[in-house]
């Protein structure tokens, strides 16, 4: 009985677990999703300007010159980073929500078998612990 | 509930025997490491962005130097822009970077003491509770 009552606990720590890896994840992904928004702004911004119009970038406090094709060349790269780890964050939340399925099944059938067994034995005692 | 792996079997705790009185003092000292620990994340917080700021500064300096003599500078200050000289950019990044070296040398002090203090407390308490006490942040 003390046994299944330990593996139950052992269960639910790690569906605690992953939902929390869940929820960090699809946080991240929010953040990278507004990331992408504001590089997608400045690349609209960067096909409105006409020649001998400058770009400055903001390092600290100062407005620093920068050459239009390394801008846009870093714009894209940044772009392109972005899509990446959106799409391998998406194939991480879709895996920990297939394993979070998979033991809150195994956690369904280990308490229907510990009812059971208890039902089966008679009445007892069940000692919960918190 | 805690679900930390170090909470203890049924044997542990059997083990253990009679519990151990929580005096008021006991209590006190355990609060005041929670207060610090909590004190201790925030000033982490504060030290990643202060560093971050460092940073910028280092690298904006940096570039600097390779700029031309004439250049005007536009220098952030308040929510406006001035068109400074380059030395004279230089010289409020400058103070800037010290100034934030300061800030970050005292948020490090504060740092330093904090643990030390929760060091201290965890020895008195691990000395009074051993295992049935988890101070491990």
């Amino acid at each position: 009985m003390a046994e299944i009552q330990r593996r139950l606990q052992a269960l639910s720590e790690d569906y605690t677990k992953l939902q929390k890896d869940l929820q960090d994840t699809v946080t991240s992904r929010q953040k990278l999703e507004a990331q992408m928004q504001e590089n997608l702004g400045v690349q609209k911004e960067f096909e409105k300007l006409k020649d001998g119009e400058t770009i400055y970038k903001l390092i600290g406090p100062v407005l620093l010159k920068q050459d239009r094709t390394e801008a846009e060349g870093t714009v894209k790269g940044r772009l392109e980073f972005i899509e990446k780890e959106i799409s391998r964050l998406e194939g991480h939340i879709q895996e920990t929500q297939a394993k979070m399925e998979k033991k809150k099944t195994e956690i369904i059938q280990l308490q229907t078998s510990a009812q059971a067994a208890a039902g089966g034995a008679g009445p007892q005692a069940v000692k919960g612990r918190a | 509930m805690n679900l930390s792996r170090r909470m203890l079997t049924k044997e542990e705790e059997d083990a253990v025997g009679d519990e151990i009185e929580v005096r008021r003092e006991d209590q006190d000292k355990i609060n005041k490491f929670s207060r610090l620990h909590s004190y201790e994340l925030s000033i982490e917080e504060q030290l990643k962005a202060k560093n971050k700021e460092k940073e910028e500064l280092d690298d904006i300096t940096t570039e600097l130097e390779l700029a031309d003599e004439d250049d005007l500078v536009p220098y952030k200050i308040g929510d406006a822009f001035f068109h400074l000289p380059l030395p004279h950019a230089q010289e409020l990044l400058g103070l800037s970077t010290a100034k934030i070296e300061q800030e970050i040398g005292e948020l490090e002090d504060k740092m330093a003491t904090i643990r030390e203090e929760m060091t201290q407390l965890k020895v008195e308490l691990y000395a009074r509770f051993g295992k049935t006490i988890n101070l491990e942040t």
